[in-house]
């Protein structure tokens, strides 16, 4: 039997000195929630939750509290290197059958075991039940169904092979207990709105809507320094907006703030006394997708046009204010090393280069230079700063001869037409984009569930396609190919990554900053060693 | 006798006369109200601003250098989060605001006043009338026209249409409560006498009658206009490609930027309390300069 595994082989407990429960008398802010082994943290959020249900897409709020009470199988690292978490192990006993190694010493907050039953009840709830928007149940369609071969090892039997599928089940997916779960006959419908059980670092105890949300430490959690969580309770408040939770940080009434600042409140709130700004790296790229159903986008030399008209730079000077980086027009993210080509290059902002495009596309323009094209940007308004760069690209286009209209709507509305195709020109962005290959197939193969440019090439999906069933040298090669394919071709045009920025009370210390604005400083690994500075 | 006295010719001629210097006297008692003038000057002053943009500001566009930066003399209001001249975004939010304003009162008006009057004069219809305009008046009128704005996409049209839709019932209840005490009295009843149609007798005595009414109406309805404008800008459904002073407070929401720089806000906001106060002002001295007992002082 073959034994092939891509991950690290054994998991370590979290590794800094334990530093345990803070002493009451140390903590700076006679607040309450300050208080030694009894000390709260208060985050702030402007977000309810949506549905406590970890296996149903979800609002942000929703993923940060219940990925404190329901464990991934893997974690992730800056560079989107997949890192041991439940999981201590994992690869493929054979092309066709996949396997992980879970830890043993990890319980629910019941006291009952997680075990590899947990993890494989949760891989078939969700390919029975489709849960919606669940990432991983896209992630499973190679997968017949999961397995517990012993309580510690889960397998996972393919219909095909697939050389992704264990990173990306492994990251996106949360564990939930088969004991609590698989009482019901639906997981999908299933809204889990009391009794939770989670195994920790923190389970919730109540929930007022609109208020708060409560968690508790659970223990043991064998991720933290001592198997104890540094925090007695985690509570998170709801706010309107970020100029409200902005003031309530800076009055001390939160200790955190869990959503990523706007870019142009990242220097003044590092220059205000007693809150500390904290760099989350990005793991996602804003993009434009133009849509090739809609005529005229079927040509590249109106999508070169296009994407020469974009000035890059401004947008990440002044909207991003210099926060964000050029991916070089690859949907490939720099920070992974392993695969981005840092030989590409950027579209140029070139607005006669784009006219000259127009031209030789057989466009003439009128007498106040204006071409015969007038496109519908979508984005969603949710999102500011999508909404101010969206902006710039119409005022840029325009400089071009193009007209772009402005579509601002809720995301409600902006998700429904998304999915109905109805836009020429989608302006958003992917928040983590950890792997390659998988998010290619997602992006770039017809039918795929994030395929917003419609792209439909033979040579691209063929690359892809290749890529899900290589080695990982090969899959190195093949992505670099299908990376210059879709910057050549416009499938896609990547304006830039963001790094992003988060605030708490300089009181608090040992945040750790995973990657991208979906983990940040919330992720268990850092709010499990939160503490008051002594 | 009753008839006698109303066919008579001098009794006929004389509320011509009786027009004109009630005219008069409103005027003097409008001019002589503190407020009244002060009031017209700030409307007058708006409405100039909105008509003469281009040649006072550049319309904003784009990104500047100089972001979120504090009013000084090269940006008298300030900088937006993308750098642009924030006294620019009021001058063109003027233009909008005040074409939201006058677009939605005068829709508003037409059709509030339509179906008070169609009410008031033909009897049958009142109490349909009443029953709608009170169903009407009873909708939460911003969640209903948060809602049609989102479904509908923001632009200037549907702002429009959303502010007026909801806003003729209370046109129709003023109007129709001033239309109702008119149709009783005696010179409707002459007119129906003497054989007038319907029609001349809504245009030539019953909207005349009521005229005073529909002035204040749209004096008030357009600065409700602007405020209803300015909240649903402000919850990002209006039109992207055009300034409105609600668009400008919606994009300082946005950026994180009102509890830092006060001047994204603060402007915007005084140019809506401007109008508004003073269209009230306005409607109120108009209001207190029609009442008899104020014209003889």
């Amino acid at each position: 039997m073959r034994r092939r595994s891509f991950a690290a082989l054994a998991a370590t407990a979290v590794g800094a000195p334990a530093v345990g429960g803070v002493l009451a008398g140390c903590a700076p802010s006679p607040r309450p929630g300050s208080r030694a082994a009894g000390a709260t943290l208060t985050v702030a959020t402007t977000t309810d939750v949506v549905n406590f249900n970890p296996l149903v897409g979800n609002s942000r709020t929703d993923y940060w509290i219940t990925d404190l009470m329901y464990p991934r199988l893997l974690t992730i690292d800056d560079a989107g290197n997949k890192q041991p978490w439940l999981a201590v192990k994992y690869g493929y006993h054979d092309p066709k059958t996949g396997y992980y190694r879970i830890r043993d010493d990890v319980r629910w907050s019941d006291g009952k075991p997680v075990t590899a039953a947990d993890v494989a009840f949760t891989i078939n709830a969700i390919k029975r039940d489709k849960p919606a928007g669940n990432t991983t149940f896209g992630q499973l369609t190679n997968v017949a169904r999961a397995s517990a071969a012993s309580a510690t090892e889960v397998l996972l039997h393919l219909s095909k092979p697939d050389q992704t599928v264990l990173r990306e089940v492994g990251f996106w997916m949360n564990v939930v207990p088969a004991h609590v779960f698989g009482k019901v006959s639906n997981v999908a419908t299933f809204a889990n709105t009391g009794d939770w059980v989670g195994c920790g670092p923190y389970t919730l105890v109540s929930a007022a809507k609109g208020q708060a949300y409560t968690l508790e430490r659970t223990e043991p959690y064998p991720w933290a320094p001592g198997g104890k969580p540094s925090l007695a309770r985690v509570v998170f408040r709801v706010y309107p907006d970020i100029n409200t939770e902005i003031l309530a940080l800076r009055s001390g009434e939160v200790d955190l703030i869990a959503n990523t600042l706007p870019p142009a409140q990242v220097d003044v709130l590092r220059h205000t006394t007693g809150i500390t700004v904290r760099k989350v790296p990005g793991l996602g790229y804003a993009h434009l997708a133009y849509n090739m159903k809609h005529k005229p986008l079927d040509k590249l030399a109106v999508r070169q046009a296009l994407a020469h008209a974009v000035d890059y730079a401004a947008i990440r000077r002044v909207v991003l204010q210099g926060q964000a980086v050029s991916t070089h027009s690859s949907p490939i993210a720099p920070v992974l090393t392993a695969y981005a080509d840092p030989s590409m290059a950027e579209y140029r902002h070139d607005p006669a280069h784009a006219r000259r495009l127009l031209r030789q596309a057989g466009y003439r323009p009128d007498a106040h230079g204006r071409f015969p094209l007038s496109l519908r940007m979508i984005y969603s308004l949710q999102d500011a700063v999508t909404a101010q760069w969206a902006s710039m690209v119409a005022s840029d286009a325009a400089k071009a001869g193009i007209t772009i209209t402005l579509q601002g709507m809720d995301r409600n509305t902006y998700l429904a037409k998304t999915d109905a195709g109805d836009y020429d020109i989608y302006a958003g962005n992917f928040a983590i984009m950890d792997d390659p290959v998988t998010n290619m197939a997602l992006t770039y193969l017809p039918g795929g569930a994030i395929n917003y440019s419609k792209v439909d090439d033979p040579a691209l999906s063929k690359l892809i396609t290749d890529a899900q069933v290589a080695t990982p040298d090969e899959q190195r090669e093949l992505v670099a190919k299908a990376a210059h394919l879709v910057r050549d071709n416009v499938y896609d045009n990547v304006v830039y990554m963001q790094n992003f920025y988060v605030a708490h009370r300089t009181e608090w210390t040992g945040f750790v900053a995973k990657p991208s604005e979906l983990l940040t400083v919330v992720d268990p690994a850092s709010l499990a060693r939160v503490r008051t500075r002594s | 006798m009753t008839a006698q006295a109303r066919t008579d010719a001098p009794a006929v001629l004389e509320p011509v006369a009786v027009a004109e210097s009630s005219a008069r006297r409103t005027w003097r008692a409008f001019r002589r109200n503190p407020l009244g003038l002060p009031a017209v000057v700030v409307v007058a002053v708006l409405i100039l601003v909105g008509l003469c943009a281009p040649l006072i500001a550049a319309e904003p566009t784009g990104y500047g250098p100089d972001v979120l930066q504090a009013p000084s003399a090269a940006h008298w209001f300030g900088t937006d989060n993308l750098g642009r001249d924030i006294f620019a975004e009021v001058v063109w939010g003027t233009r909008a605001s005040m074409l939201v304003a006058v677009c939605s009162s005068a829709l508003a008006i037409a059709l509030g006043v339509l179906v008070a009057v169609v009410g008031a004069y033909f009897r049958r219809l009142d109490t349909a009338v009443g029953t709608l305009v009170d169903l009407m008046l009873s909708l939460p009128v911003l969640p209903l026209m948060i809602l049609i704005a989102a479904l509908a996409g923001p632009s200037l049209p549907v702002t429009v249409a959303v502010i007026a839709a909801f806003s003729w019932p209370e046109v129709t209840r003023v109007v129709r409560s001033a239309a109702l005490s008119v149709v009783g009295l005696p010179y409707m009843d002459a007119a129906r006498v003497i054989g007038g149609s319907h029609r001349w007798i809504i245009r030539k005595h019953l909207l005349p009658a009521t005229a005073p009414v529909i002035v204040v109406s749209v004096v008030l309805t357009a600065s409700r206009a602007v405020l209803s404008a300015a909240g649903l800008a402000f919850l990002g459904l209006s039109d992207a490609q055009s300034w409105s002073w609600g668009r400008i407070l919606y994009e300082a929401q946005q950026s994180g930027a009102m509890s830092s720089a006060w001047w994204t806000t603060l402007f915007p906001s005084l140019a809506i309390l401007a109008l508004v106060v003073s269209a009230t002002l306005m409607s109120i001295a108009y209001n207190d300069a029609r009442n008899p007992r104020n014209q003889g002082r």
